[in-house]
């Protein structure tokens, strides 16, 4: 058995070698476009089963942003919403025989973590402005500004390492559970893996959002609760 | 452990587009159908509002109507039962005075009968008279009756007017009418008392009439003198009328 903590390059386009976590990547975001085209292409006001089951995971999205940040969740809504989203069935793909969660290795974790960085930096400009956002690094005192600043990397760095280690240490034990005991004995422990990744992916998503509207402040307009506008999303 | 930094690169690229993916293909369009879903409830919510106001208006319209047909309608009643009193008080006017025009019909009616019944009665009564005193009369001897009733024939001669006595007898014979036949020697004694009378012969012709009951008349062109019970009795029996009309 390969080390989790290795890379398979399966191809290369060029100089680029394409390694397994970018294919299972790839084949989610497939996999997830075309669900979410085939389903929501006869959106109705009455709405069926799966409808609901999309309306409902929206809402909830939403109910979790505006709880978490007490502002209108539409701005945040698909960057919160993939993260969860992602995360979510990355780390449930290791249920799949032969396929290993792009959230065990660390390039993904950083990658996600990354966006949320860039993400937090943004929304913090734009709901502060630039001075304003700068001007928190100082607060209290502006002899908290190594701290602060050792702070948004170091959170990023916790999001890369929780994240990571919980995916990576579950792969890990089931493998060695399964190369040591036999077939059916990881039943368990892959049964607790998708607890797990369902947690995992639920803090993940609820501390980005907590760094970005920490970022963005609590002086922004706050929509009323049952709003539910259309605003562009950001592309952080 | 290393770590490759071409994945990290297309990891964080396919992590953007697949934000783009999912904001593009779900939540954009789930957030759209939601928005529209409020909207239409809250079209909904409204309308109903609306409607519930036109239900409230038409309700209170409806109360307004049903208010002012039962004020029609008693003013309706009224008025019928107004006209109702006036045909009843009417009627009861034409019917007493049609009653009292039949009682006033029937009295004077009752009156007429009377009036024709009395009036029967006294000529009845008046019949029994002549009939009784025609029977009473019989049974006196014949000259009695023609010299009880000569005198006064002579005294109602006498009463006329000088200028009726001078004509009497002189366009033609004077007609001695007796209720029973006369003797020759009482036509002799009328013929004298009649000539004392008018001073001069007249010529004398007796005719009997049983009609006259007792008692001579004297007839001539232009005068008739009576001396009869037939005579009294009819004056009698006009008086009595007479009186009878006045009484009622």
């Amino acid at each position: 058995m390969d080390s989790p903590l290795s890379l398979d390059t399966l191809f290369h386009l060029g100089p680029v070698g394409i390694t397994a976590p970018v294919v299972v990547t790839w084949a989610i975001m497939a996999g997830l476009g075309l669900l979410c085209f085939l389903t929501t292409r006869r959106l109705s006001l009455r709405p069926g089963r799966t409808q609901t089951v999309l309306e409902l995971f929206v809402t909830v999205i939403d109910d979790q942003v505006r709880d978490t940040m007490q502002r209108d969740p539409a701005p945040y809504r698909a960057l919160i919403g993939t993260i969860f989203a992602y995360v979510l069935v990355a780390n449930w793909s290791a249920l799949l025989p032969g396929i290993e969660p792009p959230t065990a290795h660390l390039e993904t974790d950083a990658a996600l973590a990354v966006i949320v960085l860039a993400a937090t930096i943004f929304y913090g400009i734009r709901g502060r402005g630039l001075k304003g956002y700068l001007g928190t690094f100082a607060e209290p005192s502006w002899v908290m500004i190594p701290l602060n600043l050792i702070e948004q990397i170091t959170r990023s760095f916790s999001l890369v390492v929780r994240l990571f280690g919980n995916v990576m240490s579950g792969v890990f034990v089931v493998g060695i559970v399964l190369s040591l005991a036999g077939l059916f004995v990881p039943i368990p422990l892959m049964a607790l893996d998708l607890l797990t990744g369902a947690v995992q992916a639920y803090i993940f998503a609820v501390l980005a959002t907590v760094f970005i509207g920490a970022a963005a402040g609590e002086d922004a307009p706050q929509a009323p609760p049952s709003s539910q506008t259309d605003k562009k999303d950001p592309q952080p | 452990m290393s770590f490759d930094w071409w994945t990290f690169a297309l990891q964080t690229v396919n992590a953007l587009v697949l934000v783009w993916l999912l904001a593009r293909f779900l939540f954009r369009p789930v957030s759209r159908i939601l928005a529209e879903r409020q909207a239409a409830a809250h079209a909904a919510l409204d309308e109903a509002e609306a409607a519930r106001d036109a239900a409230t208006r038409a309700l209170a319209e409806a109360q307004e109507v049903r208010d002012a047909t039962a004020a029609d309608r008693a003013a309706r009643i009224a008025a019928a039962q107004e006209e109702a009193a006036r045909q009843k008080q009417a009627l009861l006017a034409a019917a007493e005075a049609e009653a009292r025009a039949a009682r006033t019909r029937a009295e004077a009616d009752l009156a007429r009968r009377r009036a024709q019944e009395a009036h029967h009665w006294h000529a009845e009564a008046g019949d029994l008279a002549v009939e009784m005193a025609a029977r009473l009369l019989s049974r006196l001897p014949g000259g009695v009756h023609s010299a009880a009733f000569l005198d006064g024939l002579i005294s109602a001669l006498d009463a006329l007017p000088g200028p009726s006595r001078a004509r009497i007898g002189t366009e033609g014979p004077v007609v001695l009418r007796a209720a029973q036949p006369l003797s020759e020697p009482e036509q002799a004694e009328a013929r004298a008392r009649l000539t004392a009378a008018l001073g001069r012969p007249v010529e004398l012709r007796v005719e009997t009439d049983p009609a006259l009951v007792a008692g001579l008349e004297l007839h001539t062109p232009h005068a008739i003198v009576r001396n009869t019970f037939r005579a009294d009795l009819d004056r009698i029996a006009a008086g009595l009328a007479e009186e009878t009309a006045h009484e009622q």
